[in-house]
């Protein structure tokens, strides 16, 4: 990016030397603490003197050949950037971004997002290298954004707020239950050096007695001291294992704080939900015929006294619905119509045509 | 064709003359085929192995590509339980249902079932690692509902799963519990027609298929679902006997011997026989103490699915009906259920294992158990 492309409202100055004050001519050599200052009117820079002496008596003009912009003490900064269209293009893109500041979980799909990104970016494009046209024309978009979705960005830069909140409340945490865990392995470290030493002791103490039985006990009692070490570890990584398994509330660790957090974001939407519908929302109760209890034919009257039906519990009822369910099945589909028209008659249709099925039905049987 | 490898990048239509001249049927197996990539092993069993796959068009839809092993058993034709799965699967479609996605044929006899890929293990597995998996009633609560629900939706679409048990409820990756292997499954029979004895894992068999009764109905399977009821609660198998005459003493010992007075005609039954010692049927009281964390309507749920009488015993629609699901806590919402990620080696274990055994017409594998089961390790 050339200094030249990015010429502002006014051609931005050439900071040509950092020893010159382009307005008063004061050079470093004569004032060693000699400072720049700008004002995002213009981002024309001059040194802390000019700034007093023009601006102490309320605003003025930028003294600047050709600027006529009217700037004011209060807006003089001193820049970050040394190149000053970089420190202009930082300050509009600040804007522009409290603006726009939804975040991916506010739109549908991701393309929605991106589309939004690209759009956002080519304004602020035009803010920054655009043509006076262009600029003027994306600053009145800016602006009407503002005014229009003032709610929505403020409560934007709310949850931003309280995400980084949470992040630094997390780091913070995290970092202190390291230094928790640090304290305690050094503490560990030191009890276990102690009581290596002290047994060494004794050991000494019982050889030194000339005690070999004295000895082999000590001994014993090293190996019991790893053995109780061991346990010791165990037990920490069954405690670590059940708090992250099971996620037990009661389990104070700081470190899962931010893990709760997601959680509750994920139940919200489910608590909203009726009543547990124990039937998933499907029902088999068919809607063209009714069965009545007591419903019987003679091919399976000899079998319903049949103790080998009864006792093993073979379901009458359930032969019932099935054969019904298989004489009704297809009834009423007519997949030329359905191709045409979709799926849906109405039930007084399906009606006439099981009659005039089962009407050919009975007259096949007297054949 | 039968040597071409499945899932081999063929870019072009023909990658030789033979493919021209295939008919319908066969280029719709091509196109099935080409659906899917199969990209690696995750099970081995003697009945079939498991690879998991993915979408050709979209490599992020994960599938669990079972292939069918060729058995010698049967030179004729498909392994009968291979049949079963791929004709009950085909029409059961539920969210609590393992979702057949497609079969295609590689080679002559060798069968492929394209399955939704189901990575969280199964319900056995968070049964039995007390440990590290805690839940509570809303979870089980939770479960229950789902597993009741599959078998409700078998049932009112007349089949019978006949081998409901933990390791057969798979959970999918958003914590959906669905019921899986039905290689033992059978539409309800028509009366008159004899239907064998030999089904159900042992735990989970009802006393009428110890007893060896012929002619049954959907009663069978909630005999299964109160035993898997009774598991996720006490986080062990409830009766887990080592043989047939041993698993009818159990349930003798701890729901009640049954006799004439509570199950009219069962001492007519081919197998009928008890200990000696009769037990009366226990009441619900007796089953508090050890299965009271589900609470009252809980415990009367239970009671009623383990009713000796199949003919007395709960249907899985009036299950749902039960008061316990509408009383609190509320089940868990799926999403927040206790889960493990047990990987896709325990999908490929579950899916692979050896389908039903046992079918009228091969008499001589009668004589066998359903299955083997091997809860060794978990103990």
């Amino acid at each position: 990016m050339s200094r030249k492309a990015t010429a502002g409202p006014s051609a931005l100055p050439e900071l040509t030397s950092d020893d010159m004050c382009p307005v008063c001519k004061t050079i470093r050599y004569l004032n060693k603490d000699m400072e720049f200052l700008i004002n995002p009117e213009c981002y024309h820079s001059m040194c802390v003197n000019c700034v007093n002496r023009l601006f102490n008596d309320g605003p003025n003009q930028c003294p600047y050949a050709g600027c006529h912009r009217t700037l004011r003490r209060k807006g003089f900064r001193s820049a970050f950037f040394g190149d000053l269209a970089v420190e202009r293009e930082v300050d509009i893109r600040r804007r522009v971004a409290a603006v726009f500041n939804q975040v991916e979980d506010d739109f549908e799909t991701l393309r929605d997002y991106n589309d939004y990104l690209q759009m956002v970016e080519d304004l602020t494009f035009d803010l920054v290298n655009g043509s006076e046209a262009k600029r003027r024309e994306a600053e009145a978009t800016l602006q009407r954004w503002e005014a229009e979705h003032r709610a929505d960005i403020e409560r934007n830069r709310r949850a931003g707020r309280e995400a980084d909140e949470q992040s630094r409340r997390r780091l913070a945490a995290e970092r202190e239950a390291a230094r928790q865990r640090r304290v305690e392995a050094l503490r560990e470290a030191e009890e276990e050096r102690r009581e290596r030493e002290r047994s060494r002791e004794m050991e000494l103490d019982s050889l030194a007695q000339g005690d070999a039985a004295a000895a082999t006990g000590a001994q014993h009692q090293q190996r019991v001291q790893l053995k109780k070490r061991g346990q010791a570890n165990r037990a920490l990584e069954a405690a670590t294992m059940t708090t992250t398994a099971a996620g037990t509330p009661a389990a104070a660790d700081v470190g899962r704080l931010s893990i709760r957090g997601l959680k509750e974001k994920k139940k919200a939407p489910a608590a909203s939900e009726g009543p547990y519908d124990p039937f998933g929302g499907m029902d088999f109760v068919p809607s063209r015929y009714k069965i009545r209890p007591g419903l019987t034919h003679p091919a399976i009257d000899k079998y319903r006294h049949d103790p080998a039906h009864i006792t093993g519990g073979y379901s009458f009822d359930e032969y019932i619905d099935r054969v019904m369910f298989e004489a009704f099945a297809g009834l009423g589909v007519f997949i030329e119509d359905e191709k045409e028209a979709g799926i849906g008659l109405s039930a007084g249709e399906v009606a006439t045509i099981s009659a005039g099925i089962a009407a050919v039905g009975d007259k096949m049987e007297l054949d | 064709m039968a040597g071409s490898p499945f899932g081999a990048p063929t870019a072009a239509p023909a990658p030789d003359g033979q493919q021209l001249d295939l008919d319908g049927p066969e280029q719709w197996n091509e196109t099935v085929k080409r659906k899917y990539v199969k990209e690696k092993k995750i099970g081995e069993g003697t009945y079939a192995n498991v690879y998991r796959g993915h979408m050709r068009h979209d490599p992020s839809t994960l599938v669990a590509i079972k292939k069918i092993k060729h058995q010698d058993d049967y030179r004729d034709g498909m392994p009968p339980a291979a049949v079963r799965e791929m004709k009950y699967l085909q029409e059961l479609r539920h969210p609590n249902i393992i979702r057949l996605l497609d079969t295609f044929g590689t080679g002559v006899d060798t069968l492929n079932f394209v399955l939704e890929y189901l990575p969280l293990g199964d319900l056995e597995m968070l049964i039995r690692d007390v440990h590290r998996v805690r839940y509570g009633v809303a979870d089980i609560k939770a479960w229950m509902g789902m597993l009741t629900r599959a078998v409700w939706f078998c049932h009112s679409n007349y089949v019978l799963h006949r081998d409901i048990k933990p390791n057969n409820l798979l959970i999918a990756a958003d914590g959906e519990v669905k019921l899986a292997d039905f290689g033992l499954a059978q539409s309800f029979a028509d009366p008159g027609r004899r239907m064998t004895a030999n089904v159900i894992t042992r735990w989970y068999r009802p006393p009428e298929l110890l007893f060896g009764a012929r002619h049954y109905g959907g009663a069978v399977d909630v005999w299964s679902v109160a035993m898997v009821f009774a598991e996720l609660i006490i986080r062990t198998p409830f009766l887990p006997g080592d043989s047939e005459f041993e698993q009818i003493a159990l349930i003798c010992k701890h729901i009640g011997t049954p006799t004439e007075e509570n199950w009219p005609g069962v001492t007519q039954l081919r197998d009928y026989t008890v200990p000696s010692e009769v037990v009366p049927v226990w009441g619900k009281e007796a089953y508090m103490g050890r299965f009271g964390a589900v609470g009252a309507d809980g415990v009367d749920l239970l009671v009623k699915t383990l009713a000796l009488n199949p003919a007395k015993r709960i249907t899985a629609h009036e299950m749902l009906q039960h008061r316990w699901w509408r009383a609190d806590p509320k089940p868990t919402p799926k999403e927040d259920l206790p889960r493990k990620s047990g990987g896709e080696e325990k999908m490929g274990a579950d899916l692979k294992r050896k389908n039903g055994l046992l079918d009228e017409e091969n008499g001589t594998r009668g004589a066998k158990v359903a299955r083997k089961l091997d809860f060794g390790q978990a103990k």
